[in-house]
């Protein structure tokens, strides 16, 4: 899992970072509250950070503050990482958007577990989050499977209908037959729909997303 | 010989004259209903002992439709087509007593291999 740092003091960084990295994190280092923000906005950003309170620019509450503000496609889970202890501090930045404390100098199996809490969340967020796709997806399939079935019905029964009327040799038979088959294709494809049993999309031209039909559907 | 008659209760009227056609053209004496409500009124005058059954009707469903004239005839057998197909609604169309489930667009050999089934089935039952 992606895990982002964002610490100014180049100590604690680089002992975060080796942490981290042995743990098996993929980790991502910034080192003010501006980079941070700007990390946690881009394509496959991490959904995990680690934040300093106190940074120069943008402190750690005001990243959360601006990362809570941001319609995400996918959620974070944040935790501050701070020598302060006050409860006034920890309600503030809790309140600012922040989902977990830790307290400077941190125990590293303190910060392992809390570590592990935010991936479960995330790991649980996520899964709903497919969960709630698919319904949509498949709620959606159903309405287009019906809508279009239904016409295709009388189109491919009527095509079949008149291809009896016609001798083999007509040219309209061959024309027919064409006209057939492509209904054909358009009902395999509405089968293939309705056997869509989870959320799986591929990328489309350059910033889209559509649903991969074939591959959801096996 | 007796007539064999097929009951297609279906409310798109497209898709009814379609069946309509296909059936009378196999040799089959066809009657339509729009409704379940309807199908029922017919069932109750003259019963049919072949049925296809859209699931997706107005007011009561294919479905229910099913059950109903399991218990009413139970000699008749009903085939379900259906727009789009769930595992759940197959689930419930067996246990509603369909004897088969078709998707739409159905090849109308298929529909038509089984109206030949079922009657099959009757004659054997007849005969017993």
């Amino acid at each position: 899992m992606k895990v982002l740092i964002a610490e100014d003091d180049i100590t604690s960084r680089t002992i975060l970072e080796a942490i981290l990295t042995r743990w098996g994190y993929e980790v991502m280092v910034t080192t003010d509250g501006e980079s941070a923000l700007a990390a946690m906005q881009q394509t496959d950003a991490p959904q995990l950070a680690l934040l300093d309170w106190m940074m120069p620019g943008m402190d750690g509450p005001a990243v959360c503050q601006e990362l809570r503000k941001l319609k995400r496609w996918n959620p974070v889970y944040l935790i501050l990482l701070t020598s302060k202890s006050d409860r006034k501090d920890i309600i503030q930045g809790l309140e600012a958007g922040a989902d977990d404390f830790i307290s400077k100098p941190y125990n590293n199996d303190e910060l392992h577990a809390r570590l592990l809490v935010g991936k479960r969340i995330i790991t649980l967020q996520n899964e709903l989050q497919e969960r709630e796709k698919l319904q949509g997806v498949l709620e959606m399939a159903g309405a287009i499977c019906h809508e279009i079935n239904q016409p295709l019905q009388a189109l491919s029964g009527y095509s079949e209908l008149l291809l009896m009327d016609f001798d083999e040799n007509d040219p309209a038979f061959a024309t027919l037959k064409k006209i057939k088959s492509q209904v054909d294709q358009v009902g395999q494809l509405t089968r293939k729909i309705m056997n869509i049993t989870r959320y799986q999309s591929k990328p489309y031209l350059s910033n889209g997303k559509i649903i991969d039909i074939e591959r959801a559907s096996q | 010989m007796s007539e064999k008659r097929i009951l297609v209760v279906e409310d798109e009227q497209e898709i009814c004259e379609m069946y309509a056609m296909a059936f009378s053209r196999a040799g089959y004496s066809v009657k339509t209903a729009k409704s379940a409500e309807e199908a029922l009124d017919i069932m109750v005058k003259t019963p049919y002992a072949v049925l296809y059954l859209d699931l997706n009707l107005p007011a009561m469903s294919g479905i229910e439709l099913c059950r109903q004239i399991r218990k009413g005839w139970p000699m008749s057998i009903c085939f379900a087509v259906t727009g789009y197909a769930s595992l759940f609604e197959i689930t419930d169309c067996r246990d509603a007593g369909f004897e088969d489930y078709f998707t739409k667009p159905v090849n109308l050999s298929d529909l038509m291999a089984a109206a030949e089934y079922a009657f099959n089935k009757i004659a054997r039952w007849k005969k017993r």
